[in-house]
Parts: structure tokens; C-alpha cells; sequence
């Protein structure tokens, strides 16, 4: 086990590796970052001749490609183009926003669609079962900024009938938040309808390939030998088939990771919460490149993590795949 | 702590009562309800098993054999599965009429059942040491220490080397015949008067078939238990068994010891099975197979279900489906002409 973790490890560096020279070219050719620059009406030529010097501008790519990436380790991801502020303090707090964000709706996700999955699978062709495939079918397909404005409606509505907030609607943190336990009971509740909003797709999706592979599987051999065996219903359930039908459900959760992250942009434009997708998108409004290839590869980071968790978890999950 | 039947067994079983069956399957039927049709995959199986004996059923896939198998042990999905009628009767109880969690605790208990493909049948994700001690943890209640040292005894008795070490490996480090082996001292694991083995060494090789059903007689005898093989190999049943009942269309089509079985065939089925056996110092041009195919269970023909295939088959049969009946000492045949197809050998 050990050894294909450390494995597992070995191969996410080439992959980290490539990725940066891809977001380093792509987003190299999409223009000149000087070119918003040369419009400015208050910055002379020679102001710009500085900053294409001092950032390797007039290098061949391959250079300036080297000298970006070397970089990261020692200075994070550098300035930004014009002020001389580093870019990496302001991404570690919009990254550790995002994460808090992304990584409640997933575990939400994935253990509500466990559940659904599993029910769905052991009543088969029951109301709960057309009831679930109903609603992931409506979850599927709603978009999700759409279902968060339908939830903040409500809950407006709600407060303009009772008087209660039940939910703020914005925003990570009251004005006020404390310190403590009371700042992370009001992050959790300033978290709750984003959650569900980015959860709602997920939850859709994990549960009908729950449902798939937990059907598989309670009518393979092993499930009847469990039964020949005289383990109770329950235990055979969650015991023998839960096991071999999380490992498909799994390969699905960690490759999704990266469009719940997507998804991330959407519901922190619409919650106002000062996050990676915000950040994203200010960043793409001004026009500097540095910023966006810094957020690229942070992202890029974060999805190669989870996919090696991903894999640590199915090693453990089956034996068959630890190969040592 | 696991209930009455529990303490009962825990400290050594009752004896039955001399000449009194340890398993009973009378007039049993089981029918699928599909969206095309009905299945009537068993139509009234009878037969009863003594302890210490074993009882093999023979038949073709789609016989019914193996659903009859399922059917004691209550592995019958339900739906599409019915049992329609009959009983089984494991000592004496009725196990149709117990409660479910009463029957859960018979099964790997009183009856024990034995697979085809221990590839699939173990759970790959599990440790064979873990899923042989996971029987006995859940119906005696031991610690996992107990359990696991049970298991490594098991492995031993069923001929696994070192089996210590061997706890720890999964299925799919197993050979065929290691992976049943393993099987088998899972079944063996609550000491079973009952053995169902289905098909045991379908899966494996010929030289490693004989060493799994010479390990079942083995245990058989040394257990006491009785041994129920269900196969369609006739060389297993003429090695093992010491009764056969040969299944055809979810019936029984005739019953009796191996050697007159064997020798004296009293339906023409059988006579046919018989036929289509290579003889070993003969040369042949051909084998002499049965002619056509065994009925669909969607549409079993009227009368003897076997009357297409049959060479003495007249109007007679075509109308009126013949019943086991005695035809001797501990045989019954299930033929309109038995005495014709037992004397024209």
C-alpha cells in the first residue's frame, strides 16, 4: 500500500510539470499583456519598456517560460503586472474560501448521494426510487445560479413574511463575525445555501451512478454467498455490496472534483463571496496574465491532490488495485 | 446470546431420530414471473436427504437444479421468484413457515451451501481470512482473535498451505482450486449437517476437480454432514454419490442408488444421458447424443415434458404427464414405459 501511494505521488509531478507549460502557453498566445497597457493614456513608453524588461518580455517563450516556473518555488507567483503587490497572499485566501466551499458541498454530495444511491438501488422501481430519479433529473438539469436565486428568493421571502433570517444570502462572514468557535458557526451558516447550491448538480449525478453500481452489484455471487452466509439484510448492504459499489461512485466524485470547482465561479459571483471565482473573474477584467496562470496552476494543484486522494481511497477500498 | 437454535446447536446438536431425513424437499415449485411469460423453473421436486449420505442431482443447465438449491437456502430473489407450493423441512421444521430472522440463522448454520465460481462468489474486496471468521463472528458472537484462529484451523482442514500466512490474502491471489477450498471452509465454518455444493468444480481444472470432491468426500464422512451435489457431470455423481436423482424440465425424472441408476436406467432420459458418455476401450465414429433441446421453461410441453426428445414416446405420453412413481427398492421413475426402457437395455 505504501508503495502505491508513494507511486501515485511520483506520477503527479510529471503531470503537475506538463500542466504549467500548458497554462503558460495558452495563455501566452492569447495576446501581448502589455496591450491594455499601451492604451493607458497616463503610462509612457518607457514605463513600458521597463515592465517588458524587468518581466522577460522580449525573451524567447522557452525562457521566459523557465523563468516563470522556476520562480513559483521561491516567490509564490511573483507581482501582478502593475502594482507591485505579490499575487500569492491575496490567492491563499481566496483559494482557502473556495476550498472551505467546495469541499463541504462535495463531502454533502457525496454522502447524500450514497444514501439516495443505495435506497434507490434496493427499492428498485419503488416510489422513493422514481421519486429520486425525478428529482436528480431536475438537479441535473437546473442550472446552478438559476436554483441559487430561486433559493435566496425564498429565503427573502421568508424573512419578509416572519421577519427571521434564516440564511444570509451574501458573503462569507457577519460584520461582526467574533472569534472562536462563534466565527466558524458563522461561516458555516453564511455557507449553507452556497453548499446546497453547488452540492444540488453533484448530488444529482453521484446518486444515479450509485444507484448503477450498488444494482451491479447486489446481484453479483458474492452478495448471494453473504445471504448463503446468514448475515442480515443490513449488513450485507452496507458491508459487502456498499464496498465494491463505492468504487465506481468514487472514480466519478474525484473526477467531478474540477467541475464543482467551475461551479465554485458561478455561486460565489452570485452569494458575493470573496472567493477563487471571483477572484477569477476581477482578474480577467483587468488583463493581467500573471494572476490567471498563477490561478491556474493552483487549481491545476488542487485537482491532481484530489485525484491522488481519489486513488489512496480506491487502494484502500480494493485490494485488486494495489499493485506491489 | 444468538437465541434458542443457537444455544441448541452451540453445545452440540440433538440427534435426529434414526431413519428420520435431515433435510426434506416435498412437492417444491418455484416459478419466475417475467415480462415474458412465466418460467416454471422446478415442478414438484421431491426428495429427502439422510444424514451422512450423499444425494447427488443430476440435470442439464435450465434443469432446475440449481434453483431448487437456492430455494433452501431462500436465495430466490423475490420478485421475479415465487415458490408456489411445497415444503422443506431441515429436522423436522417446516423452513417456509419460520420466521425470516429464525431461517437467517439456518443458513451457513444448519445448511451450508458451496458455490461454482469462488471467483465471483468471494467478495474481492475482503480477506479470505476475514470472510471465513466473518461467519463465525456472526452467528456465535466470538471476538475477531477467536474468529481468525477458527479461520486459519479451517483453511488448514481444507488443505491450504501455511495457512496461517494465508489469512491475510485476498480471492484474487488464490488458485481456482485454493479460491474453492476457501469456499468450502466457509461453508464449513459452523460445523453444517447440511453441505449444498452447486456445481463445485465446474470451474476448475480436471486435476483440480478431483482433489475438491475428493476434500468434500473426505469431509463428508469425517463431519457426518450430508452432502447434496448438484452437477451434470455424471463422471462426479458415479465417483461421490451414493443416491442420484436426475432432474429434467424442473422435475425429478428418476431416483435411486448411483450403481442401478447407472447400470439399469429406468426412464428414457437417463438411458439417453448414459449413451452420450464416451465408452473408454471402444473406438466410436460418433457420440449418440439426445436428439433436439430441453424445453424452455416458458413453454414445457403437455403430457411427459420429455416426449419430443424421446424414442418410446407414443400418444400416451403426449397427453398425460407421468408421476414419479416406485419402480423398485429406493428408485422411482417418472416414464409411462419404464419397464420397456429398463428391460430394452
Amino acid at each position: 500500500m505504501f508503495q502505491y501511494a508513494l507511486r501515485r505521488l511520483l506520477i503527479s509531478i510529471p503531470v503537475i510539470a506538463l500542466a504549467t507549460f500548458i497554462i503558460f502557453g495558452a495563455v501566452t498566445i492569447t495576446g501581448d499583456p502589455l496591450q491594455e497597457l499601451r492604451q493607458a493614456p497616463n503610462i509612457t513608453q518607457e514605463q513600458i519598456d521597463q515592465i517588458r524588461e524587468s518581466r522577460g518580455l522580449d525573451q524567447p517563450f522557452y525562457v521566459q517560460y523557465w523563468r516563470w516556473v522556476t520562480d513559483i518555488p521561491t516567490e509564490g507567483f511573483g507581482d501582478y503586472l502593475i502594482s507591485p503587490r505579490p499575487i500569492w497572499p491575496d490567492l491563499q485566501r481566496v483559494m482557502g474560501n473556495t476550498l472551505q466551499l467546495v469541499i463541504a458541498a462535495e463531502v454533502l454530495a457525496f454522502v447524500v448521494a450514497i444514501a439516495l444511491g443505495t435506497i434507490s438501488a434496493k427499492r428498485q422501481y419503488s416510489v422513493f426510487d422514481y421519486a429520486t430519479t425525478t428529482i436528480s433529473f431536475f438537479g441535473y438539469s437546473m442550472p446552478s445560479f438559476w436554483f441559487a436565486l430561486i433559493l435566496q428568493l425564498i429565503v427573502v421571502q421568508i424573512f419578509f413574511a416572519t421577519g427571521v433570517r434564516i440564511f444570509p444570502i451574501a458573503n462569507l462572514s457577519s460584520a461582526d463575525p467574533g472569534t472562536g468557535l462563534a466565527f466558524v458557526l458563522d461561516r458555516m451558516h453564511h455557507l449553507v445555501l452556497p453548499v446546497i447550491s453547488l452540492a444540488i448538480f453533484s448530488i444529482a449525478s453521484y446518486s444515479r451512478y450509485m444507484r448503477a453500481s450498488m444494482l451491479e452489484v447486489i446481484n453479483s455471487d458474492y452478495v448471494r454467498t453473504a445471504r448463503a452466509k446468514g448475515l442480515r439484510e443490513g449488513k450485507i448492504t452496507t458491508r459487502h455490496a456498499m464496498r465494491n459499489a463505492l468504487i465506481p461512485t468514487i472514480t466519478v466524485a474525484a473526477l467531478s472534483f474540477g467541475t464543482l470547482m467551475s461551479g465554485a465561479i458561478v455561486i460565489e459571483t452570485v452569494f458575493g463571496l470573496d472567493g477563487m471565482g471571483r477572484y477569477f473573474i476581477l482578474q480577467l477584467g483587468r488583463r493581467d496574465p500573471y494572476p490567471i496562470m498563477a490561478w491556474l496552476t493552483v487549481v491545476a494543484v488542487i485537482i491532481v491532490i484530489f485525484n491522488l486522494i481519489a486513488d489512496l481511497v480506491y487502494g484502500y477500498l480494493d485490494p485488486r488495485i494495489r499493485y506491489d | 446470546m444468538n437465541g434458542d437454535y443457537n444455544a441448541a446447536t452451540a453445545s452440540g446438536r440433538s440427534p435426529l431420530p434414526p431413519g428420520e431425513p435431515v433435510l426434506e424437499v416435498r412437492d417444491l415449485h418455484v416459478e419466475f414471473r417475467t415480462r415474458r411469460g412465466t418460467l416454471r423453473a422446478v415442478n414438484g421436486v421431491s426428495w429427502s436427504l439422510e444424514p451422512g449420505e450423499t444425494l447427488a442431482i443430476l440435470g442439464e443447465s435450465g434443469s432446475g437444479k440449481s434453483v431448487s438449491a437456492q430455494a433452501i437456502m431462500g436465495l430466490i430473489d423475490s420478485p421475479p421468484g415465487f415458490i408456489t407450493e411445497g415444503e422443506i423441512r431441515f429436522r423436522g421444521e417446516d423452513l417456509f413457515a419460520l420466521s425470516e430472522d429464525r431461517r437467517r440463522r439456518i443458513r451457513g448454520d444448519g445448511v451450508a451451501m458451496v458455490f461454482q465460481d469462488a471467483l465471483t462468489a468471494l467478495n474481492p474486496v475482503f480477506s479470505v481470512g476475514w470472510q471465513i471468521a466473518e461467519t463465525y463472528r456472526v452467528h456465535r458472537g466470538t471476538s475477531k482473535r477467536e474468529a481468525y484462529a477458527k479461520a486459519a484451523e479451517l483453511l488448514d482442514r481444507v488443505g491450504i498451505p501455511s495457512a496461517h500466512e494465508r489469512l491475510n490474502s485476498y480471492p484474487h491471489e488464490f488458485s481456482g482450486g485454493m479460491r474453492q477450498r476457501a469456499m468450502i471452509a466457509m461453508a464449513l465454518a459452523l460445523d453444517p449437517e447440511v453441505l449444498i455444493a452447486d456445481e463445485p468444480t465446474t470451474a476448475l481444472d480436471v486435476t483440480v476437480q478431483a482433489q475438491i470432491m475428493d476434500l468434500l468426500t473426505e469431509l463428508r464422512s469425517e463431519l457426518g454432514m450430508g452432502l447434496v451435489l448438484i452437477t451434470h457431470d455424471l463422471a462426479v455423481v458415479a465417483e461421490n454419490a451414493d443416491r442420484v436423482a436426475v432432474m429434467y424440465a424442473g422435475r425429478i425424472v428418476e431416483e435411486g442408488t448411483v450403481s442401478e441408476v447407472f447400470t439399469e436406467p429406468a426412464h428414457p432420459y437417463t438411458l439417453g444421458l448414459m449413451h452420450s458418455i464416451p465408452p473408454l476401450h471402444r473406438r466410436v465414429a460418433a457420440l449418440d447424443p439426445i436428439p433436439g433441446t430441453p424445453p424452455n421453461p416458458a413453454r414445457i410441453p403437455p403430457g411427459c415434458p420429455f416426449h419430443p426428445r424421446c424414442a418410446f414416446a407414443r400418444q400416451h405420453c403426449r397427453e398425460v404427464e407421468p408421476p414419479l412413481e416406485r419402480v423398485g427398492e429406493g428408485r422411482a421413475s417418472a416414464c409411462h414405459y419404464w419397464e420397456e426402457v429398463k428391460g430394452g437395455e
